[in-house]
């Protein structure tokens, strides 16, 4: 059985899918669970945060250390209401206080996945080339692609032991199911635009280092995409 | 239903039965994994090469931890390993190579321990942090172990190559073939420890390797002869470096030495060779 008061002695557990552990969660005051998930998320995305931004130096390791962690934090507050009223609405006998707490152990297991890989990723951002190089332009495209790959794997692997747990807890599995993925488009949906707010990240070689860009809030995420996808078509 | 009444919604389930604690996957069982019948340094050499689960048995249950022993035949086979890579250049890289190579796998070790445990425990593994490191220590040991196995046929071509390229390739395959008999003791242990299908490990195996891989470029030179013992203001990725290495080779039309450093020809120093 999961030890609540070492909240190191949960990682284990959590990353096992111990039903037990999410069970003592949702019983337990929410604190117990914030206790843990909170921490996890702040040192997990921060700390692969940094080493994303490391390649354009230290300040921007520090800005996407701070912004990795407040993307999920700022998707969760975005969408906590309506992800508690999808889950009522869909049948699935989950509550807004639940709902809160299994997308917490969702990004908490991604953020320990995250942490686990950041000693490697640091490694890596210390031999990139530096931003003004000649080569800077390929290891952006290199770096960008890695990190993508390595936060889809964990995103995948968190969201699919959350699936379990969340057609577990319904009350069939269909609509647990039911209710996941709606969540899942929805924190996709919107995390895509918080992550686009919050640029840059990676940082484009040859752009300043900046905590937000100049108009943070000017166009938004699908509208480049779309812009993208038309200019290539006319091209 | 009117605007008066409140929606209906549906009750969440009110008697769930209690949830059983965790119970790992029934554990494979492998006839491998039993007590060493005894733990002397010869014993644990043997065992690691015959039966290397019943050296992960002793780390887990055995009275006597052989973790020290462990890492006792890493250091050494490593550093017999190295020496053979420096013959290739001779002079210094005699001594710099071993300090390289154990200084890199040792590294890749430790940066690569936290995914490690992390992946293991994704795919269902049950263990704490001590036997992990066990798993490892016992991973490197083998691999190390092989490698030895496999430093006559190094020294062989050290001695009678003069390509850089042909060299680092030769290296490398050697290298992956024994991690990846190495590895393959990181699944068993993993299936005797409650760890289901070993997706999650394979992927750690891919990054373990890329790692490595790029361990080699990170402190070149390692084989060809160099001004300075590290190289770490010019920083290169392992697949930039090589190409670079190769066109360089086959830009001078004919074997020679390559400024290991930055991949560049430069006039082609004597070679020590005996």
């Amino acid at each position: 059985m999961p030890n609540l008061s070492n909240p190191l002695q949960n990682i284990p557990p959590l990353c096992r899918g111990d039903r037990s552990l999410l069970r003592r969660w949702l019983d337990q005051p929410i604190t117990e669970c914030l206790s843990f998930c909170i921490p996890a998320i702040l040192l997990g995305c921060g700390c692969y945060g940094f080493t994303m931004g490391l390649w354009q130096g230290w300040e921007m390791a520090s800005y996407v250390g701070i912004k990795f962690p407040l993307v999920i934090f700022a998707t969760l507050l975005v969408n906590g209401a309506i992800n508690g009223m999808l889950a009522m609405v869909l049948g699935s006998g989950i509550g807004f206080r639940q709902s809160i707490q299994f997308l917490l152990a969702g990004f908490s297991l991604m953020s320990i996945i995250l942490l686990s890989i950041s000693p490697i990723t640091f490694f890596v951002a210390l031999h990139a080339p530096d931003p003004s190089d000649a080569g800077a332009q390929q290891w952006h495209r290199v770096t960008l692609l890695t990190h993508t790959l390595l936060i889809a794997y964990a995103g995948i692997v968190s969201h699919r032991s959350l699936l379990v747990h969340v057609r577990n807890f319904a009350t069939t599995p269909r609509h647990g199911s039911q209710t996941f993925f709606t969540w899942l488009a929805g924190n996709l949906f919107v995390g895509a635009q918080i992550s686009w707010i919050m640029r840059p990240f990676f940082g484009t070689p040859g752009l300043d280092v900046q905590f937000f860009r100049n108009h943070p809030m000017a166009g938004n995420f699908y509208e480049t995409v779309w812009n993208a996808v038309t200019s290539l078509l006319s091209y | 239903m009117t605007d008066e009444q409140a929606p209906k919604l549906p009750e969440p389930q009110q008697n769930t039965p209690p949830m059983p604690p965790y119970q790992p996957s029934p554990q494979a069982t492998d006839p491998d994994y039993q007590s060493m019948k005894e733990t002397g340094f010869s014993h644990i050499l043997n065992d690691l090469l015959k039966k290397p689960l019943s050296v992960i048995y002793e780390v887990k249950h055995g009275n006597h931890s052989p973790l020290s022993a462990l890492l006792i035949v890493t250091l050494a086979s490593l550093a017999i390993f190295g020496i053979v890579l420096g013959m290739f250049s001779s002079g210094e890289q005699l001594w710099a190579a071993p300090v390289k190579i154990i200084g890199g796998v040792l590294f890749s070790g430790l940066i690569c321990f936290p995914s490690l445990y992390i992946f293991g425990s994704l795919g269902g593994m049950d263990a704490k942090i001590q036997h992990v490191m066990g798993i490892m220590l016992t991973f490197l040991a083998i691999t190390s172990l092989l490698l030895v196995g496999f430093a006559p046929v190094i020294w062989l071509f050290s001695t009678s190559s003069n390509s850089l390229v042909f060299f680092g390739i030769l290296c490398l395959t050697i290298w992956i073939i024994c991690l990846t008999f190495g590895l393959r003791i990181i699944l068993r242990a993993s299936k005797i420890m409650g760890g289901r299908r070993g997706g999650h490990l394979n992927i750690w195996a891919v990054i373990f390797i890329m790692v490595t891989v790029q361990m080699t470029t990170t402190l070149r030179p390692i084989i060809g002869k160099s001004d300075s013992f590290l190289n770490l203001e010019e920083k290169r990725f392992f697949i930039r470096y090589w190409f670079e290495v190769m066109e360089s080779e086959s830009q001078s039309g004919s074997p020679r030495a390559i400024n290991a450093d930055t991949g560049n020809n430069e006039p082609k120093r004597p070679r020590n060779k005996k």
